[in-house]
């Protein structure tokens, strides 16, 4: 086992735990968070999968195959934020209204 | 034109840290007028004072939101107050108080469920520099892309609606999109429009305070995300 792949799973295990530490309360987030544990393992411990899947896939090695599969879920998880960000937003805005309104000041 | 009740006239002005002498000056010009004045405070610092008037009602966020919440919660408050006709008027000291009577006028006569103001519709209407005139321009475009809409003039603080109109536009974006979301609530609820000419003073202070590219970069994006998630 070289030094990359200690890195590499050192640095899974941590997230491992802690999302272990916040997510207990429901199975199928924690089979979902397994499985890509397994995964990340698997691919950590034998790069040779991600080339046969990227060759399969039709892409040049498996590290690029990675890399795009990376900015695809990026995209996903920045819209998602935007969306929760906007969300909060209209709950702090209907919130702040109401005082605003409940305490508006009667003509002087 | 009808006999005008002003009591039901609601002019709102939304404030985020104003010059004092500025603000007052836009209110003393706005108390010259026989309307109800309604200041919502978007959680400026240090807060704001204001003369002391029957006819000024004031709000305050208790933290920033943004100019369209700040209107929306102006809104809000008037239609709760029983306003019948609502007017939004910057409170940089770009409008003329007496450009509301227009404003007002074809509402009040029914031809019209809100007006928009445009200071390109007349020459010499306003001393917009040249960068600022291709900003609106884009801006007339961009809201032209969004909503169908083709004004004479993008964003224009000065605006007046019918109560029926003003239920209808519901604000929800709480940055400068609102003057997008104004026209989306043109075309969806059918409000018959017009724009009416006003005047728009820049002096440097409202220069300061007004849209930079930068801004309108942001505005664009709002609208991409408003259209993604509404």
């Amino acid at each position: 086992m070289n030094g990359i792949k200690i890195l590499l799973i050192t640095g899974v295990a941590f997230i491992a735990v802690y999302f272990f530490l916040r997510l207990r309360n429901s199975l199928f987030d924690i089979i979902l968070l397994l499985l890509l544990i397994a995964a990340a393992v698997v691919f950590i411990l034998f790069p040779g999968i991600t080339n046969q899947l990227a060759a399969w896939l039709g892409v040049g090695r498996g590290a690029d195959l990675v890399f795009y599969l990376s900015i695809l879920i990026f995209w996903f998880v920045i819209l998602k934020l935007y969306a929760r960000i906007r969300k909060l937003e209209q709950i702090i805005t209907t919130i702040v209204r109401k005082e605003a309104l409940d305490q508006a000041n009667k003509p002087r | 034109m009808l006999p005008q009740n002003s009591n039901n006239i609601f002019i709102i002005v939304p404030v985020y840290n104003e010059m004092k002498e500025v603000l007052e000056q836009t209110i003393i010009e706005l108390l010259k007028m026989p309307y109800r004045i309604v200041i919502v405070d978007d959680a400026s610092a240090g807060g704001i004072f204001l003369p002391k008037d029957t006819n000024i009602y004031l709000l305050r966020h208790a933290v920033n939101l943004g100019q369209g919440a700040t209107l929306q919660s102006g809104i809000e408050f008037a239609l709760g107050k029983g306003a019948e006709y609502l007017v939004t008027f910057d409170a940089d000291g770009q409008h003329a108080a007496t450009d509301i009577p227009a404003m007002l006028a074809p509402l009040q006569n029914n031809e019209a469920d809100i007006t928009l103001a445009s200071r390109f519709l007349k020459p010499g209407h306003h001393n917009a520099s040249w960068s600022k005139k291709i900003l609106l321009k884009t801006g007339r475009w961009i809201n032209y892309f969004f909503t169908g809409l083709y004004l004479s003039d993008a964003h224009n603080g000065l605006r007046a609606l019918t109560r029926q109109a003003a239920e209808k536009v519901a604000l929800k974006e709480n940055r400068m999109a609102h003057a997008t979301e104004i026209l989306f609530a043109i075309k969806k609820s059918n409000l018959k429009y017009r724009e009416i000419p006003a005047t728009v003073t820049y002096t440097e202070y409202s220069k300061s305070k007004g849209q930079s590219v930068f801004n309108s970069i942001r505005i664009f994006f709002d609208l991409i995300l408003h259209k993604l998630f509404e």
